[in-house]
């Protein structure tokens, strides 16, 4: 963030959002922020350990209208980038497997199939041909 | 069209497969046969060593010391060339091949490790491999001439084992140019090992129909009535596919599968990318069906607005697809480009309001147990209506 | 043992919670985007990516079964079939295999058009000077067969390849006789003006199985506008070219290209009537080339890009209205794009592919041997910029390209999926990386995604053609996807420059 443009006077307009800091992460608002530089200045100072404010500075003269209707773009998105990153937390693990099983070799990193195979014929048999995988879930 | 009859029976130590002939042949031409004697045709007056079973409408004269099958209840469905097996002392007598025939199959077993709600032939559970493998060798051998497709069937043909790669090896042999199309669930496929031997066969002409009846896991095990089945499919299709097998989807279009079935052709689409054919199948009222029609039937009549959407679907994306046990009647002119005349010959029907129906030669017709069960929008099409010159003249 | 039948309960329970695949979302009117890791994507209802990441989606409807069968959401009642959902994102990623398959040869740098918006031609007549030579051709020709692709592609281009007619010549037959030694396919295609062409040329072209490719910019207007040569009459030597080239070659094996410049921008559906009107049946609505004037202006590229985004709607209307009154004509862009959105395929077009195409897919061996990753990394080299000149088919082998600084830092900044911006970003698997652009506009291999032209432009054009599969108006859909598996667009030809 750009801290040092001589538009972020203390009385340029601009739009000031609080976040919920236990909502967004401070790397969900960098995140955020790193979106809405293209037309906007963005601090963020934490208010307290609750709360952060992040105040956007338009770039190009914009009215009130505009200002408020970038306040509510930017908490949605800040929301949206949370989520995000909750998503990233839980399926991290099963993505970085997916894209191993994607990337190697043929038959390496496959799974077996689970469940029984054959009918009660086959299942009476000792030495059949196929070998009955059972599922203790079954 | 008869498949079996019932005769008095004597001198079998086992079954007896052979090819029907009712002349008299030579002794050197006489060995793959089975002599049908007419009543003009005394068994005194002939010597009939050499054929391998006598089998005769009416009682003989004098029992012969061969294997013979006399007395039959039904026999004017029986054509020389046909190949029947005639199964030991209990006498019956079954006819396994017609040269004449459009659609050939081959049964291999009753075995099944599902048990789908609409089969039309329900599993037992009693081990006929052997038994019916013996019969199928045999029978291969005599299959003259090579039909240019064969279809294996059963129950589930995987569960044969090895004695399946025996028989695919065996018409490999025999008859290569054959295209041959195994009806399977395709779960045994699942286990790399397994499809991997599948494909060492090599056979040139090969294809695999496999059934899927949902994008759902637990819809589609429902339906074939077997935990885990849908999650075996489906990795039983990828396998095969990655060893080279072709392979074929078939859906079977009824009240368990029409809500969802856009959703279905689609997850194949994403997910089966790979199958070069998709068959949308009408319901048969035979096997299972009966029993379950509470659940399954719809009338193919109010399920068009799905199966148009589903064909349109995959038309637009390139995959091929056809529509099966579909009277043209039933079907939207849409739709009547995909119909097929799927119905094996002695199963075909047609009702009365058909005789005067100017679709009748490119219509597929009913199944025979339709008299019981079947659209109420069967009726005859005239020629004044759009689209039906184009497919029926 | 007589069979029972059991109810669905026993197959089909409904499961108490579910697991969250990986998947990246976005907001598109009024609606929920997920796209998953394999680039399936799913409208669903506002409000339910918060519902799924607290598992307060009800399992028992058919919105849970519909993200369930779009590998979106898996549960304890069956497998998630990871090796199926691995399987899938391997194929979007089949452009990476078997190396460089399209080896660009400048085989002159001479010229005698002057278009605006090229920086490299040169206005000489003298032979020699900028033009390949015989043993540059040799070792250029080694390195393209060293790649391990099956298939390659030899695009000669120029300045005005057939002004160098003598080194085509003495390439070809070369090229061919080491693919067919080592079993590789080739396939072979000139970009050229078609303003000096003959038919003996045409024919050497013809018993050569060699495919044209040439400029059409639009109306004669607007194609002399752009292209100026001595004369003036570059449109008409080149709609001469065209029907010549067709006599002879046949009509499949020529095809057209159009540069959009800022005269361009407000004559979409003109520039779409000549290519109907000259019989074409695919054309591509390129982006400006910001190598023209955004690097020498340093202009910011928001207003053009602006521009160009409605140039393309416009366009891609036009198009659409073309296509419905009964005559086939695909727009290339939307159909790369929408090969990666409607079918499990990526792409071979190497200017949309992650990883980026550029070295990895594609490699320009220029007239004097230096060795390219990309037909803009050359023009940047005009301006003194060898950022991307990875080394001389005189010194370097193909190993020592690949391992070489210039290589591997753009192999850095060439996964969308690890780029700020782009990592969230719920079309990262419909669109690409690309190191040299964002350099050259920016200043950065990397980039800075909200003001770069690249994202703004893909972007838009990809939420348009969201809101157009969504809209499905049926016979809409039914052309868009005549061009997905059309097969009268063929890639190799696209990516002339």
């Amino acid at each position: 963030m750009d801290q040092s443009e001589s538009i972020c006077t203390p009385d340029a307009p601009r739009a000031v959002v609080e976040i919920d800091r236990s909502m967004v992460s401070a790397e969900a608002l960098l995140k955020t922020c790193y979106w809405f530089t293209r037309d906007f200045v963005c601090e963020i100072r934490n208010r307290n350990e609750h709360v952060a404010e992040v105040f956007l500075t338009p770039r190009n003269p914009a009215s009130a209208f505009e200002l408020a209707s970038a306040k509510n773009a930017f908490t949605t998105s800040a929301m949206d980038f949370a989520l995000r990153e909750k998503i990233e937390a839980k399926t991290s693990g099963i993505r970085d497997l997916l894209l191993a099983k994607a990337f190697s070799e043929s038959g390496v990193l496959e799974d077996l199939p689970e469940g029984v195979f054959g009918d009660t014929v086959e299942e009476m048999k000792p030495g059949g041909m196929f070998k009955i995988l059972s599922n203790p879930k079954h | 069209m008869r498949l079996t009859t019932m005769g008095v029976a004597g001198n079998f130590e086992t079954s007896i497969v052979g090819i029907l002939t009712a002349e008299s042949l030579p002794p050197d031409q006489r060995t793959k046969r089975i002599r049908f004697l007419a009543p003009c045709d005394a068994s005194d007056d002939e010597n009939l060593s050499g054929y391998r079973a006598l089998l005769s409408h009416d009682e003989l004269q004098s029992v012969p010391n061969m294997p013979f099958v006399h007395r039959l209840r039904e026999s004017d469905h029986l054509k020389d060339g046909d190949i029947v097996v005639l199964e030991g002392n209990a006498g019956l007598v079954r006819s396994l091949y017609r040269p004449y025939e459009q659609h050939h199959h081959l049964f291999v077993t009753e075995r099944c490790n599902s048990n789908c709600l609409m089969c039309s032939q329900p599993p037992k559970d009693r081990d006929d491999v052997d038994a019916l493998t013996a019969r199928n060798l045999e029978l291969i051998n005599l299959i003259t001439p090579h039909p240019p497709y064969l279809t294996i069937t059963g129950g589930e043909p995987t569960l044969l084992g090895d004695n399946l790669f025996t028989l695919i090896s065996q018409l490999k042999l025999s008859m290569p140019e054959t295209e041959l199309h195994i009806l399977t669930n395709g779960r045994t496929f699942a286990w790399p090992e397994y499809s991997r031997r599948f494909a060492e066969l090599e056979h040139p002409n090969i294809s695999l129909g496999i059934p899927l009846y949902s994008d759902s896991a637990g819809a589609h095990d429902y339906v074939v009535q077997a935990r885990g089945a849908f999650d075996q499919t489906v990795a039983g299709l990828h396998q095969a596919a990655r060893n080279g097998i072709r392979v074929e989807v078939r859906v079977v279009l009824h009240k368990l599968t029409i809500p969802r079935l856009t959703n279905l052709v689609d997850y194949i689409y994403r997910n089966l990318t790979f199958v070069e054919h998709i068959a949308l199948m009408g319901l048969e009222y035979t096997g299972y069906t009966p029993r379950n029609i509470e659940a399954l039937w719809i009338d193919p009549y109010d399920y068009q607005d799905e199966l148009e959407e589903a064909v349109a679907y995959l038309a637009v994306r390139n995959m091929t697809v056809s529509i099966y046990n579909h009277q043209l009647c039933v079907l939207r002119p849409s739709l009547w480009s995909y119909a097929r005349k799927s119905i094996s010959d002695w199963k075909t029907l047609y009702l009365p309001e058909c005789e005067t129906c100017s679709a009748l030669s490119a219509c597929g017709g009913l199944f025979q147990w339709a008299v019981k069960k079947h659209s109420d929008h069967i009726r005859s099409i005239s020629l004044s209506q759009p689209g039906v010159a184009q497919k029926c003249l | 043992m007589a069979r029972v039948f059991y109810p669905i309960e026993r197959f089909a329970p409904v499961p108490p919670t579910f697991h969250l695949l990986p998947f990246r979302f976005t907001r598109l009117n009024g609606k929920e985007l997920l796209v998953n890791e394999a680039g399936e994507f799913l409208f669903v209802p506002a409000g339910t990516v918060q519902r799924l990441t607290n598992e307060q989606l009800d399992t028992n409807t058919e919105l849970y079964r519909d993200l369930k069968a779009k590998h979106f959401v898996y549960d304890e009642s069956s497998s998630p079939l990871l090796d199926i959902l691995a399987t899938k994102v391997r194929t979007k990623y089949d452009h990476i295999c078997g190396g460089t398959k399209l080896h660009i040869f400048v085989v002159t740098l001479r010229c005698e058009h002057s278009c605006e918006y090229c920086q490299v031609s040169r206005q000489t007549e003298t032979r020699g000077e900028f033009d390949m030579s015989t043993s540059t051709a040799d070792r250029a020709i080694a390195m393209m067969m060293d790649s391990p692709a099956r298939a390659v592609t030899l695009e000669i281009q120029g300045g005005e390849p057939l002004l160098a007619f003598d080194v085509i010549q003495y390439i070809i037959p070369r090229a061919q006789r080491q693919a067919l030694e080592k079993g590789k396919d080739l396939d072979i295609v000139v970009c050229t003006n078609l303003a000096c062409v003959t038919d003996d040329i045409l024919k050497y072209f013809r018993d050569e199985g060699v495919k044209v490719s040439t400029s059409l910019d639009g109306p004669a207007f607007l194609h002399n506008k752009n292209r100026p040569r001595p004369g003036g009459n570059s449109y008409e030597k080149a709609i001469e070219g065209i029907e010549r080239s067709r006599a002879i070659l046949g009509m499949e094996s020529v095809a057209a290209l159009m540069t959009t410049t800022a005269a361009s921008l407000d004559y979409a559906a003109e520039i779409v009537d000549e290519y109907v009107r000259c019989d074409f049946h695919s054309i591509f609505l390129r982006p400006i080339s910001p190598y023209g004037f955004a690097i020498k202006t340093r202009h910011r590229t928001g207003y053009e890009m602006g521009r160009f985004l409605e140039f393309y709607k416009q366009g891609l209307a036009h198009i659409l209205k073309v296509n419905r009154g009964g005559y086939r004509i695909a727009e290339v862009y939307t159909q790369i794009l929408l090969t990666k959105i409607l079918t499990p395929h990526g792409t071979r077009y190497v200017d949309m592919q992650s990883p980026a195409g550029e070295a990895w897919n594609v490699l320009v061996y220029n007239y004097d041997g230096d060795v390219y990753a990309s037909d803009e990394s050359r023009m940047l080299a005009e301006m003194n910029d060898f950022t991307f000149r990875l080394g001389n088919v005189h010194k370097d082998t193909r190993r020592t390209i690949f391992t070489g600084d210039a290589a591997l830092q753009l192999f850095q900044a060439s996964c969308n999926q690890a780029l700020a911006g782009c990592s969230d970003c719920a079309f990262q698997s419909y669109c690409a990386a690309d190191p040299v652009y964002h350099h050259a506009t920016q200043g950065d291999m990397y980039g800075n995604r909200p003001t770069s032209g690249f994202c703004a432009r893909n972007m838009e054009v990809i939420k348009q053609l969201f809101s157009i599969i969504e809209e499905n108006d049926r016979e809409t859909m039914r052309i868009l996807w005549s061009w997905v598996t059309g097969e009268s667009v063929r890639n190799e030809v696209v990516e002339c420059a």
